[in-house]
This record gives C-alpha cells, sequence and structure tokens, in this order.
C-alpha cells in the first residue's frame, strides 16, 4: 500500500511538472508572443488567435438602429435569461421577490417569434424552482438546459424533439449544486456536450464554485469535475474552442485549457493558462470574440455592481486582450452612465456586440478591428491601477440603443441576436423583438 | 443570572399571507459576571440556537438570513474579559472577546419590549471580536474599537477570526444630568453579510438619548434613537438605510406599561422557498429596493410573581405594523408579499429569572456603562468588581425589573 501511494505522489508530482512546463511554455517570459503578423504562438499549436485586427476610422455617427416590433407579454412572472433557436424563444423567470403572491420563477416560457410580436405557445414548470436564472439551448438544438437556484440548486434538461414544446428527461443536483446554480453554460468540447455550472456560496462552508456535468448521455448526466473558486462568485463561464473563461467576481477572469489542445487538458481536468482582473472587478459575464477574419484577439467582460431591480444598475463593458492566453491584460472599456450591463450576445459576421443593459435598455456596439489601440485622446487613464483604456464610446464605436422609447420602465437581463433580429428578455416587460437595420 | 420567556406569538397577516400563531421559549440566557483583582469578565450564553432554530415571529424584522422573524443569536452573546484603571485623572478600561462593537444603543433584549425592533441590524452591531479602549472623564466618555466585520452565520458559527480588525466604530457618550445619557457614534463595517469579505461595507451612524430613573418603587424611561446605513461597493453607495425610534416605559406598583414607536427601513433580498429566509450571502449584491416600516408598539407587564428562587413577571404586548415602499421601492409589493400593508402581532408571555434581572446595560463595558446614579459621573467610583458595571435600575428594586 505504502508502495502504491509513493507511486502516486510520484505521478502526481510528474504530472504537475509537465502540466507546469506546458503552461509556461504556452506565452510565460519565455514564450514568444503572438506579434501582429504572427498568428500562432509557436509553443501553442493549439491555439490560432489569427492576425491583430487592423484599426478602423469611423464616423460618429450612429448606423444601426433596433426598431421594436413587437413585445410578448408576462406579467405574472419576471423574466429572466432568454435563448432562440430558429423562430422558438425561451425565457426563463425570476422571482427574488414575487410578482403575483405564490408565483416563483419556476417557469419556462416558449414563445413563437416567427412574426414580429411573440406568441407564447407553451411553458414548462421547473419544479422546487424559486429561479429559474439562465437557460441555453444546445448547439445541435437537441437539448434545453435551465438553469435553478434555490434550494437546491440543480439543471433541468429537457427534449426539443419538438421545439415548441419541451420535455423534461433529466434533472440533475447534488451536494455540490446547492443551494442553486446561477448559471448553465453548454459547450462541446472534441465532440462532447458539457454543462458548466456556476454555483452559488452559502454559509461559511459552501464557496462558491464551478461543475463540469457531462451531458453526452443527457438522460444520465454526469459530474466530472468541481472546483471552488470566485471571489466571493462565480457567476458565468464562456467555452468555445476548449478554452473555457470563468467569471471569477472580484477575482477577475480566468482562462481555463478544457481541451483546446495547449497543454492536453480535458473538461475533468482542466489547467488554468491565465487570469486577468477587470478594473473594479464584479466580473459577471463574458464573451470570447471571433471576428469575421478570424481574429480571437479579444473578449468582452460585463461587470455587475450593485443596483435595484428594476430601477437601477451600474457596471461597464471590459475589454481584454487574451492575446498571450497565459496574462490576457484590460485595453479597453464602455461604460453607460447611470446604468449597468449584464448579458452580450454578439454579431459576429457584422462585428456588433449586443450588450443587455438593465434600466437603459439595450446598447449596440462596432466591435470590428482593434479595440486595443487609440489615440490618446480616446483614452482613459486609471491611476490606481496605473493603466490606460481605449474608451469605446470615445472611439465612436456605440451604435444605437434599444427599448429607450417604449415609454415604460424596461429592465432587460439578456438579449439574443439571431438571423438579423434581435430578442430581449425585460425583467419587467416580456420578451421583445427588435429589428436591426442599418 | 438565568432568564427565558415563554411566549406565544400571533402575526396577522405574515409572510405566509396568512395567520400565524407560534409559541417557544425566546431569549434563554444564562449571564455571568466576574472580576478578580483588576480583571473583569462578561459572559452571556445565548441558547436561542435550541429554542428558535425557525426563528421567532417578528414581522419586519430581518438579518442573518431570516426575514419576518427574529433570527437565533449566537451561543457566545458575549464573552469578555477586560480591565478597569484611573491614569491621570482619567478612568480608563480595555475590554477584548466576543461581544458589542461601542455603536448606537443596547441590545433590544434589555429593553422593555419582548419583539425586536426592524432596526436591529441599524442600531447594534454584535457578536463580534472586538477589542474596546474606553476613557471617561467627568460626564464625557469616549469608546474606540476595532472588530471584525462579518456577522454570525448561526447559533454556533464562529467568527472569521482573519477578519478581526477590518471594522471600526466609535461612541462619545455625555451625561448632562442624573439618568440623562446623550450619545453619538460612527462604524465602518466591512463586508457583514459576506463572510468571506467582498461583499457591501456599511457605514454607519447613529445619535441616542436615553432617560432612566427610578425610586425604590417607580421607574420612568425614556429612549430615542435615530440610525442610517449606508452600504457601498468599494466607496460607492448602494443602499441607504434609515431608522427613527422611540421608547417610553413606566413602573408603578409593580406594573410596567412601555410604548415604542419606530420607523424603520428594510432592505429586501431574494425570498427562498420558506418565504421567512433569505440566503446568505445572497448571489450578488444587488437589492430588490426598501420597505418602511411604521410600528407601534405596547406592552404591560403585571408585578413580579416569585415561586423559590424564580420569579416571573407576565405580560403582553401588541404591535401594530405599516409597510409601504421605501426609497427605492425596487420589486418590493407588500400585497403581494403579506397580502396587506397593515399588520398586527399580538404576543403573551412571562419573563422568568432565576438569581436576579436582565438589567446589564448589554452593549457597554467597563467604565462605557453610566450608572443610574450621580456616583460614577466623575468616573469609575471603584474597582471593586462589576457592581458599577451593570446594574442599572434595578439596583435598588425588584419591583420594577423587566
Amino acid at each position: 500500500m505504502q508502495l502504491v501511494t509513493q507511486y502516486c505522489r510520484v505521478t502526481r508530482t510528474l504530472l504537475s511538472l509537465i502540466t507546469l512546463a506546458t503552461v509556461a511554455a504556452c506565452g510565460g517570459a519565455d514564450a514568444p508572443t503572438a506579434t501582429d503578423t504572427g498568428t500562432v504562438s509557436a509553443n501553442c499549436p493549439g491555439i490560432n488567435l489569427a492576425p491583430r485586427p487592423a484599426q478602423l476610422t469611423l464616423s460618429q455617427q450612429t448606423p444601426l438602429a433596433l426598431k421594436v416590433l413587437g413585445n410578448g407579454c408576462d406579467t405574472a412572472r419576471y423574466q429572466a435569461e432568454i435563448a432562440v433557436r430558429g423562430t422558438i424563444a425561451y425565457t426563463s423567470t425570476w422571482a427574488g421577490a414575487y410578482r403575483q403572491p405564490n408565483v416563483p420563477g419556476n417557469k419556462v416560457n416558449v414563445w413563437d417569434v416567427s412574426g414580429n410580436t411573440p406568441v407564447l405557445l407553451d411553458s414548462v414548470i421547473v419544479a422546487g424552482a424559486i429561479t429559474t436564472g439562465d437557460v441555453e439551448v444546445s448547439d445541435d438544438g437537441q437539448l434545453l438546459v435551465v438553469a435553478t437556484e434555490y434550494y437546491t440548486g440543480s439543471i433541468a434538461v429537457y427534449s426539443l424533439a419538438d421545439p415548441r414544446h419541451p420535455r423534461l428527461i433529466s434533472r440533475y443536483s447534488s451536494d455540490q449544486t446547492a443551494p442553486g446554480v446561477h448559471t448553465a453554460k453548454l459547450g462541446r468540447v472534441n465532440g462532447k456536450l458539457y454543462a458548466f455550472l456556476s454555483v452559488d456560496p452559502t454559509g461559511d462552508s459552501n464557496p462558491a464554485r464551478l461543475v463540469i456535468v457531462d451531458l453526452s448521455i443527457p438522460e444520465s448526466p454526469v459530474p466530472v469535475f468541481t472546483k471552488i473558486t470566485g471571489t466571493p462568485y462565480v457567476h458565468d463561464t464562456y467555452q468555445r474552442d476548449g478554452l473555457l473563461f470563468v467569471a471569477l467576481w472580484n477575482a477577475g477572469v480566468d482562462i481555463w485549457d478544457i481541451g483546446g489542445g495547449v497543454t492536453g487538458a480535458s473538461p475533468d481536468h482542466p489547467v488554468v493558462l491565465g487570469n486577468v482582473k477587470t478594473l473594479n472587478g464584479a466580473a459577471h459575464n463574458i464573451w470570447w470574440y471571433h471576428d469575421a477574419g478570424g481574429s480571437k484577439r479579444f473578449a468582452f467582460v460585463g461587470e455587475e455592481e450593485p443596483g435595484t431591480v428594476p430601477s437601477s444598475s451600474r457596471g461597464d463593458i471590459h475589454v481584454i486582450d487574451v492575446s498571450d492566453l497565459s496574462a490576457p491584460k484590460e485595453v479597453a472599456f464602455y461604460s453607460v452612465p447611470g446604468a449597468g450591463t449584464h448579458n452580450f450576445s454578439v454579431d459576429e459576421v457584422n462585428g456588433v456586440l449586443y450588450a443587455a443593459y438593465y434600466n437603459a435598455g439595450i446598447r449596440a456596439l462596432d466591435i470590428r478591428g482593434d479595440l486595443g489601440t487609440c489615440p490618446r485622446s480616446q483614452q482613459d487613464f486609471n491611476a490606481a491601477a496605473n493603466l490606460y483604456r481605449c474608451d469605446l464610446r470615445l472611439m465612436g464605436r456605440e451604435l444605437a440603443t434599444g427599448l429607450t422609447d417604449v415609454n415604460k420602465p424596461v429592465y432587460v437581463w439578456g438579449v439574443k441576436y439571431l438571423n438579423g433580429s434581435l430578442y430581449a428578455s425585460d425583467m419587467m416587460n416580456g420578451i421583445w423583438k427588435l429589428g436591426v437595420a442599418k | 443570572m438565568a432568564q427565558a420567556i415563554p411566549v406565544v406569538t400571533r402575526a396577522d397577516p405574515t409572510a405566509t399571507r396568512s395567520a400565524l400563531t407560534e409559541g417557544y421559549v425566546s431569549q434563554p440566557m444564562i449571564m455571568a459576571h466576574g472580576s478578580w483583582n483588576w480583571l473583569q469578565a462578561i459572559g452571556t450564553l445565548d441558547l436561542e440556537g435550541l429554542t428558535l432554530r425557525r426563528g421567532e415571529l417578528n414581522t419586519g424584522g430581518y438579518g442573518e438570513g431570516y426575514v419576518d422573524r427574529r433570527h437565533p443569536h449566537s451561543y457566545v452573546h458575549q464573552a469578555m474579559l477586560g480591565a478597569a484603571k484611573n491614569v491621570g485623572g482619567f478612568s480608563t478600561s480595555a475590554f477584548v472577546g466576543r461581544g458589542f462593537a461601542p455603536f448606537g444603543s443596547d441590545d433590544p433584549m434589555v429593553r422593555p419590549f419582548e419583539k425586536f425592533p426592524v432596526n436591529h441590524h441599524l442600531s447594534q452591531i454584535l457578536e463580534r471580536v472586538v477589542a474596546i479602549a474606553a476613557v471617561r472623564r467627568g460626564p464625557w466618555i469616549g469608546e474606540l474599537a476595532t472588530f471584525n466585520g462579518d456577522e454570525p452565520l448561526g447559533p454556533g458559527s464562529w467568527p472569521r477570526f482573519s477578519r478581526f480588525g477590518d471594522s471600526w466604530s466609535a461612541r462619545l457618550t455625555v451625561l448632562p444630568m442624573d439618568g440623562l445619557e446623550l450619545s453619538g457614534s460612527v462604524a465602518s463595517v466591512k463586508s457583514p453579510e459576506v463572510a468571506s469579505g467582498h461583499g457591501l461595507d456599511q457605514q454607519k451612524s447613529s445619535v441616542v438619548a436615553r432617560f432612566n430613573r427610578q425610586t425604590s418603587d417607580t421607574w420612568r424611561y425614556a429612549f430615542a434613537e435615530w440610525a442610517h446605513t449606508n452600504e457601498s461597493n468599494r466607496g460607492v453607495r448602494a443602499n441607504s438605510l434609515s431608522s427613527l425610534l422611540g421608547e417610553a416605559g413606566l413602573c408603578r406598583s409593580g406594573m410596567i406599561g412601555a410604548l415604542r414607536l419606530e420607523r424603520s427601513d428594510r432592505g429586501e433580498e431574494d425570498q427562498l422557498q420558506d418565504p421567512f429566509r433569505t440566503p446568505r450571502p445572497s448571489s450578488d449584491l444587488s437589492s430588490l429596493g426598501v420597505s418602511r416600516w411604521t410600528i407601534l408598539s405596547a406592552t404591560l407587564s403585571a408585578p413580579v410573581a416569585r415561586a423559590g428562587f424564580v420569579t416571573g413577571r407576565p405580560f403582553v404586548e401588541v404591535e401594530r405594523l405599516a409597510v409601504a415602499p421605501g426609497n427605492p421601492p425596487g420589486v418590493f409589493n407588500a400585497n403581494v408579499r403579506y397580502g396587506a400593508d397593515r399588520m398586527w402581532m399580538l404576543s403573551a408571555g412571562v419573563r422568568l429569572h432565576v438569581g436576579g434581572s436582565m438589567n446589564d446595560r448589554m452593549g457597554r463595558y467597563g467604565v462605557a456603562v453610566p450608572a443610574s446614579g450621580m456616583a460614577n459621573m466623575t468616573g469609575l467610583a471603584n474597582n471593586s468588581g462589576m457592581s458599577d458595571m451593570a446594574m442599572d435600575h434595578a439596583s435598588t428594586s425588584d419591583r420594577c425589573s423587566l
């Protein structure tokens, strides 16, 4: 037994050394940094970040219009996140406070969005949930996954064989999902579908954590990895190309290799590549942007500062340059006075980021080109961090605002861009469909 | 001294949108004072963790993961060790341990009402690992303390000792005449509701006036306080909560009557399946708004009855509550939560004591305890132990003790 233990220790030590060496080679101090012309770091062939995008000269005019086409109401509950596939949208619901007596946020609405005005087709009730804060459709359109909070946290997995009428096929919860799953993001790694669960903290002995669940057999979700992380929260993740971006609140954003070919890691053995602490902390959500030219240099991080539902919010969009995955850095930001951002959706073909902005509706930003290079007149200097950042507003990248002219208060939780239309889940008023016109 | 209050409360309506009637043993506590040479000790064991796990119906009340129920306090409510000494014409004391930071007013447990006011978490900072220095000269008392910001997570939870020193408070008290004290205090409390840190910080202020005078069989008491708490994240204000509260009490022929009028803000939090619970910590730092509570309370206690070494004082208490959206109102809706915006609470019980009454100035230590008479106003009257640290209005008679 002693020999076996020693063997395991030696093996673990060797594996750790190999991993450390690999990570160091992927952009550490001695590693060649990707340049503006070089697309692939020689030591990290698994991740091709493509050339640095060119600097753009932009007009100061607003070149986009977000026109409201229609609104589908649900006044019994506050809406939460939105997912859209084809002509069907799904909105989850929130009940930090009940909107109607004894009506929790345990419902996922199914909307037909083929016309201008979303029409409620069906809904599902997720038993035991107070809030269904996140909803997502798998990339193949086969599954709908809903995160539930308080108590006990879980994910509910639905078949979308008939996308108009989701059918519950499994429910996963464990002591690791208590007291609530704040978000559940889906992603495919080397052909396998996984859910990435950001779990709320509770008490002193249950800090926030990230749980990765194998959904390759959706009837039988299998947890493959758990890590206590987040200061004090982990609120969201973004998975692409085998990299997992993890929003760790005041600990910033981690980039994990979970199968991107960088370190040989996998979802059950992730390796942390790098971290960036965005200014002000409160890192809440992420979008790693792959532009039409193939560049993958920038990721967007939403900051969620304290606000009051449904009247106020605060928090900027932070742009991080991930050219060096081991040392990402913040290079730009976007701020709306009197409001804070929440979830994003990106039209990558046209280079437009749509951001839910709670009480300020929606903002559309031009994210084409190099976001980290701008003249001094478009920069902001943060003395505490000794950091110059480009101000996307001063760079003329604000394209449009949405839902600011609907003559009633809005509080927009999430947005989804699809095929020329933008869909927004508004906590107060249900689902909106907007047309995007140049 | 030991205390327990068997009590039955009817709350109509409460967070279930219906009336509830429940009975408990509330405030079961054992208090001990001791001194040895220059060393002084105060201990309070609070057994509410055994008797009030579900919380006590207390419409409007909140804190430590409970709402509309009062949370059980920590088993170690106070465990303070200290010393007092005259230094160059000043009376000084220093105390360390787990207890009250010098801020705001006395623990509601030592005031005339069984039900706690809504403003408990605006007006007291308690159950912290605290080090307090106090100095007194003439009618002036100054206190300065440092402590851990995190509030308890449950009756048996330990404070985060690593956070000791991240918060502070200071209180200045003046005793202008016999029985009257005026105080003002400020505090900076780091992340009280997220024990690991990184939650909202609190900047607190309080002004208190207290009058307490008694004879052998009478007692007159008046109390007024204003308390304010700003909650902020990295210096940017997120929430602002205020409270105004007045109490008056009178004892004649052993009967005690008291009135309380309170107007306090309550920050609204996520609700859980159990409508009397909120998540600790919450899933983010946002607020659901503020509710504003206006509460008139009245209590009447019969004279003390004695059976052997146990004394009992039966009482009835009634609260009339009104709640309205505060500023900002957020998504608070009284009619959705309670089915009404006017409520009642009715309680009947008996305060049981063994070995004396619950008359400590819980919330003050050493030379910061103003005595009821003028004897101590010139400083620490003597160093004979705890005699002048505690016994307030009951020191001459039990007839008007709570």
